[in-house]
């Protein structure tokens, strides 16, 4: 599957897919760890979330989660606020927006997600 | 993205490497946004600053800042921190240990040194000089709540900036120009109206739940509409179950914002004061061990309130704690007769704290209150929170002779 967005951080990425709806750094993300509050792991995987909300100190722990080592690969929503953008683009982290929802609900936890850096996503169901 | 010949200059370097460093990092934000020129700011409220929260990363970037000679050109105030500074030990339940206390009095002095007013408060919109904005007038604030108060009430212009946009921000004196900055993008296309009998208060607790479902109903572009009788006070839980629970910047309420509203729109919708009232019903808890009044910072005037309601009853022999966190500026005008009613109580009063940001002793403690952003934020951190009005709160503290 391939999915087409807009690049907003620079950068190429691939990783394993964390699925989120809705997405506030601070709360549901670790940023020592990396870790959601229902345990998995965001550290070197693409976060796939639909929207933001929330915390303005999201930025923060986005950039804390790069220099803790557990940032995750990239960053790919369907909407994004600019404490996203601002975390992304202090830790480097590359980010896709504007992802049709009905697309990126496609997308299951564990699938392999590559981002080509031109705002395109491809997306291959991990073997089972 | 267009750029002044001023703006060039402090990007060159020539006011030194901080500004530059510091303009940078906004026109990255802006121009991965789109925005076509940069908006000159006329204060800036920093959040981000709790070492619970940011940790050795964040002191870091803060100090370095500093160190590089950094100065804030506009009047910055900054949100609060995890325990009262100049009583760390002041509650029990919050704990601040030598490593927390110390990287804290690190990021605070730093951000004193670049010229920050140590507010320590979520609620820059008490603070007198920021009341005297005018509305139109450009900000950069962080803190969610903060950020919806400023473009709903005090019409001020404001995006939700991440905390370390803020804080650039407040160094170049400039953001980006893009969204709440824009006009077309403050214009409410869907309205909202809260259908409810003559006589349905919005208190502290209707209100915010109403924020809740708002956020829930409200999917397309521009602000809502919010046609409902809330006042500045309690609009204040309002906006904060908006911030916490959505990326809305902004509620339009007719008679409270100072803009004009629009008088056609693309969509109205109903909310029935049932649901309001059926979905706070379902918040409640049994028995709770602490009552928490001052998420956002309390005013004067809610702390009088809770007061005046504690006064008309006697302390229960074994009642909850009753934490009240505030601002410095707040406390000092809270009347003697206020605080004598809460001594009685042996209500614990903090200023410069969030609770939401403390490290707290004891996992699964009970809560109740009537902020509904403390209840999201709390219950992610272990603890069980339920929401209900002042006047219930005060009867968990007080009975009747």
């Amino acid at each position: 599957m391939e999915l087409r967005g807009r690049q907003l951080v620079p950068g190429r990425a691939a990783g394993q897919a964390v699925v989120m709806d809705a997405l506030s750094f601070y709360g549901d993300v670790d940023p020592h760890t990396g870790r959601t509050p229902d345990g998995r792991s965001v550290a070197s995987r693409v976060i796939v979330a639909r929207r933001p909300r929330g915390s303005t100190v999201g930025s923060y722990v986005i950039y804390a989660l790069k220099a803790n080592g557990a940032a995750p690969a990239a960053i790919v929503m369907s909407r994004v606020d600019p404490i996203i953008v601002a975390g992304c683009v202090l830790a480097g982290i590359p980010l896709v927006d504007s992802i049709p929802e009905d697309q990126l609900s496609k997308v299951r936890d564990g699938d392999l997600v590559e981002l080509d850096g031109s705002g395109v996503v491809r997306v291959r169901r991990a073997a089972p | 993205m267009y750029l002044t010949a001023e703006e060039e200059r402090v990007l060159r370097g020539e006011e030194g490497e901080a500004r530059a460093k510091a303009l940078e990092v906004i026109v990255k934000v802006g121009e991965a946004l789109g925005a076509e020129r940069l908006q000159p700011i006329v204060h800036a409220h920093v959040s981000g600053v709790s070492y619970n929260n940011i940790g050795e990363p964040g002191r870091k970037f803060i100090e370095d800042l500093a160190n590089m000679g950094a100065r804030f050109s506009v009047p910055t105030t900054v949100n609060p921190i995890g325990f009262d500074l100049e009583a760390p030990e002041a509650f029990d339940l919050i704990s601040a240990d030598r490593e927390v206390l110390e990287g804290q009095r690190a990021i605070v002095s730093a951000l004193h040194r670049m010229g920050a007013s140590l507010t320590l408060t979520c609620t820059p919109y008490y603070i007198p000089s920021v009341r005297g904005l005018r509305p139109g007038q450009s900000v950069a604030w962080g803190e969610s709540n903060a950020v919806v108060y400023a473009n709903s009430v005090l019409g001020l212009r404001t995006n939700r900036e991440g905390g370390p946009v803020a804080l650039m921000a407040a160094i170049a004196g400039r953001t980006y120009y893009y969204g709440m900055h824009v006009p077309e993008f403050r214009r409410p296309r869907a309205a909202y109206r809260l259908e409810a009998p003559g006589g349905y208060r919005l208190d502290y607790a209707r209100a915010a739940v109403l924020g809740r479902v708002l956020v829930r109903l409200h999917r397309g572009e521009g602000p809502p509409l919010l046609d409902a009788s809330v006042d500045r006070e309690t609009f204040k839980e309002l906006g904060a179950a908006v911030g916490a629970e959505g990326d809305i910047a902004m509620v339009f309420v007719p008679g409270l914002t100072p803009e004009e509203p629009p008088s056609r729109f693309e969509e109205v919708v109903t909310i029935d004061y049932r649901d309001v009232e059926a979905e706070l019903e379902s918040m409640r808890l049994d028995d709770v061990d602490l009552v928490y009044v001052g998420c956002p910072h309390a005013s004067a005037e809610e702390v009088e309130a809770l007061a005046r309601e504690l006064s008309r009853l006697k302390p229960k022999g074994n009642r909850p704690q009753l934490l009240i966190t505030t601002s410095r500026d707040e406390e000092r005008r809270i009347s003697p007769e206020a605080m004598a009613v809460l001594r009685e109580y042996g209500a614990v009063v903090l200023r410069d704290t969030c609770l939401i940001v403390s490290k707290l002793r004891r996992e699964g403690l009970r809560v109740a209150t009537y902020s509904y952003k403390a209840m999201f934020y709390l219950s992610r951190h272990g603890l069980r929170v339920g929401l209900e009005s002042m006047e219930e709160l005060a009867r968990r503290l007080g009975s009747e002779a």
